[in-house]
């Protein structure tokens, strides 16, 4: 089984992606890790203007079978959290790199995510 | 759930299995925590222990009770006894699996429907160890919702003692401040609370009935107090008395707790039967068990354990709750004794907790030196009644007399002797709380005689 693993984003060993979007970075988890989980029903998410540090844990996906913490992959500041997963967080499932995006990060160093893992080195991490 | 013993030659065989010869060696105890002393015990036969213990329980005092204080006796039908003592029942053994336990689910689920309809909140759990606890767990749920914004627990000054030590257990840990606001005459001082809601409030805990067995008049009042200050509203009741009061949901309770081992339970040893109930919104901060209704494959209803990612043994330290079981067989007593009274049996209850006040205020406060009630307004249960005579030495002397009553003060002071043990303090009490119940009514009018027997004030 292989799994859609964009080129134009930064991946983490923990299965976290971060994109650069419209002047902030967009946070979210991967085709692979949807996967993992299987069906998500509760996404618990961070207020916005939370602080983050690298590596630290913003919030919960929870899925028929595990909750699963999610860690943000670079240093910010929370600055919208995708509502729409409230009511819908099997778009998470539907659409990992798209509409089931968790959270947008402002105050973000550039080069910390530069140093993230690229596509490559992330599917061949989930290989 | 069949209780099955290993014979020896199991053990042997399941030892061998695993390569061991001794079950020892699949725990590694430190020497430093093993428990190596005597443990004191006499063996004795089943007959010998039987008559030692009938000769020291024939000693007792027998004494009628007009005690309450958080327990309350009601006449519990046989019927709770035959159903809730067969074998499928009756066990220390968690019945949660959904393939084998569906009854003892179901008799879970009824439970929860019940304490939904008398809160008129959306969702309750399968119960918790009491209403102190509840209470506590309420605190928590609060500090988690209301996140950093908050730090303080309202709660009234005549909660007893012996609730807001346990509430305190709860949050001291996260280092949650419980403050208590004034009452006057027995209820809330609307006023004096506005002045210290505030920024810093989680939670404004209001009950009904409370220790005086006073019905709270300001509970929509106290509720928009706490919702002004984004804080949230926690109701205290009971099973009985929900079935004549408004439900809390409708004074805008946010989480309503309480006891239900008014229903199903004696007084004995103090067993208590937790309620929680909140609004849906805080679903998945409910701390606790929660039986929900679901299908098997052949569409028949099943019910079965849910959202249990809210519980320890999935979420660990991150759980809402360090409780991860409930009180499944007192909770099934509650059950049956709710069903079997139905709708119109237990108002009918509940009624008579209010006439029985009236008539015993009526019987008393004709006794000199007797004045009942203390407070005005709508009692349940209870009431405090003053003596010329010290409070404390009334109830010793009704003791005498083969009567139990308990005392206390007002609260603010803190000096609370309620719990009616021994090194209490019970010289300073102002009132005695008598307790009127279906169950012993008809001693109103000994209690009144032996009280006028011993209230005139002596050295």
């Amino acid at each position: 089984m292989s799994f859609d693993v964009p080129t134009d984003r930064r991946y983490t060993e923990s299965h976290e992606w971060i994109a650069p979007t419209d002047g902030t970075y967009r946070v979210g988890i991967t085709d692979f890790a949807q996967d993992e989980l299987g069906d998500i029903v509760f996404v618990e998410l961070p207020a916005e203007g939370t602080d983050l540090d690298e590596g630290e844990e913003y919030g919960v996906v929870e899925s028929i079978k595990a909750v699963s913490d999610v860690y943000v992959p670079v240093s910010g500041t929370v600055a919208a959290v995708n509502e729409a997963l409230t009511d819908a967080p099997e778009l998470i499932n539907d659409d990992p790199y798209g509409d089931g995006w968790l959270i947008e990060l402002e105050n973000v160093d550039e080069a910390a995510v530069e140093e993230l893992l690229d596509a490559d080195a992330y599917e061949e991490q989930t290989e | 759930m069949p209780y099955a013993t290993h014979p020896p030659d199991e053990r042997a065989a399941m030892l061998d299995e695993v390569g061991i010869d001794d079950p020892a060696e699949l725990f590694d105890i430190p020497d430093a925590v093993r428990f190596t002393g005597e443990y004191g015990i006499d063996a004795h036969s089943e007959r010998d222990a039987r008559a030692r213990v009938g000769s020291v329980l024939d000693e007792s005092t027998e004494l009628t009770e007009f005690l309450g204080g958080g327990h309350y006796d009601h006449y519990v039908p046989s019927v709770v006894d035959h159903l809730s003592l067969r074998s499928e029942f009756l066990t220390s053994y968690t019945q949660y699996q959904p393939e084998i336990a569906q009854g003892f689910l179901q008799a879970l689920f009824e439970f929860q429907s019940l304490v939904v309809e008398l809160t008129g909140m959306d969702v309750a759990n399968a119960s918790m160890y009491d209403r102190s606890t509840a209470l506590g767990e309420a605190a928590l749920l609060a500090s988690r919702v209301r996140g950093a914004d908050g730090d303080t627990v309202l709660v009234p000054d005549s909660l007893p003692e012996r609730v807001r030590s346990v509430l305190e257990n709860y949050t001291n840990g996260p280092g949650i401040a419980v403050e208590r606001y004034p009452t006057t005459d027995g209820t809330a001082d609307v006023d004096a609370l506005e002045s210290l809601v505030g920024d810093d409030t989680l939670l404004v805990y209001a009950a009904t009935p409370n220790d005086y067995g006073l019905l709270e008049p300001e509970l929509d009042a106290i509720g928009a107090l706490a919702h002004d200050a984004d804080a949230l509203f926690c109701v205290g009741s009971d099973a009985v008395a929900l079935s004549v009061l408004e439900p809390p949901a409708t004074a805008g309770a946010d989480i309503v707790v309480g006891d239900a081992s008014v229903l199903g339970m004696g007084t004995t040893y103090g067993m208590g039967l937790g309620i929680f109930a909140a609004r849906e919104e805080y679903l998945r901060q409910l701390p606790g068990r929660l039986v929900g209704a679901s299908e098997d494959d052949s569409g028949n209803r099943a019910y079965t354990l849910t959202l249990q990612t809210r519980e320890q043994h999935i979420r660990r330290e991150r759980a809402t709750s360090n409780i991860c079981s409930n009180q499944a067989w007192v909770a099934l007593r509650a059950s049956i004794h709710a069903a079997w009274l139905g709708p119109r049996g237990l108002i009918d209850l509940a009624e008579e907790c209010v006439a029985g006040v009236d008539e015993l205020c009526a019987r008393l406060d004709g006794v000199e030196g007797v004045t009942a009630p203390v407070y005005e307004g709508a009692h349940f249960r209870e009431v405090a009644v003053e003596t010329d005579a010290p409070a404390a030495v009334v109830a010793g002397r009704l003791r005498e007399e083969g009567f139990a009553l308990r005392t206390r003060s007002d609260g603010g002071d803190g000096a609370e002797g309620e719990d009616g043990s021994e090194d209490d303090d019970e010289s300073d009490d102002e009132y005695l709380v008598v307790c009127v119940t279906d169950t012993n009514r008809d001693a109103v009018d000994d209690l009144a005689d032996a009280l006028a027997s011993v209230s005139e004030v002596s050295e």
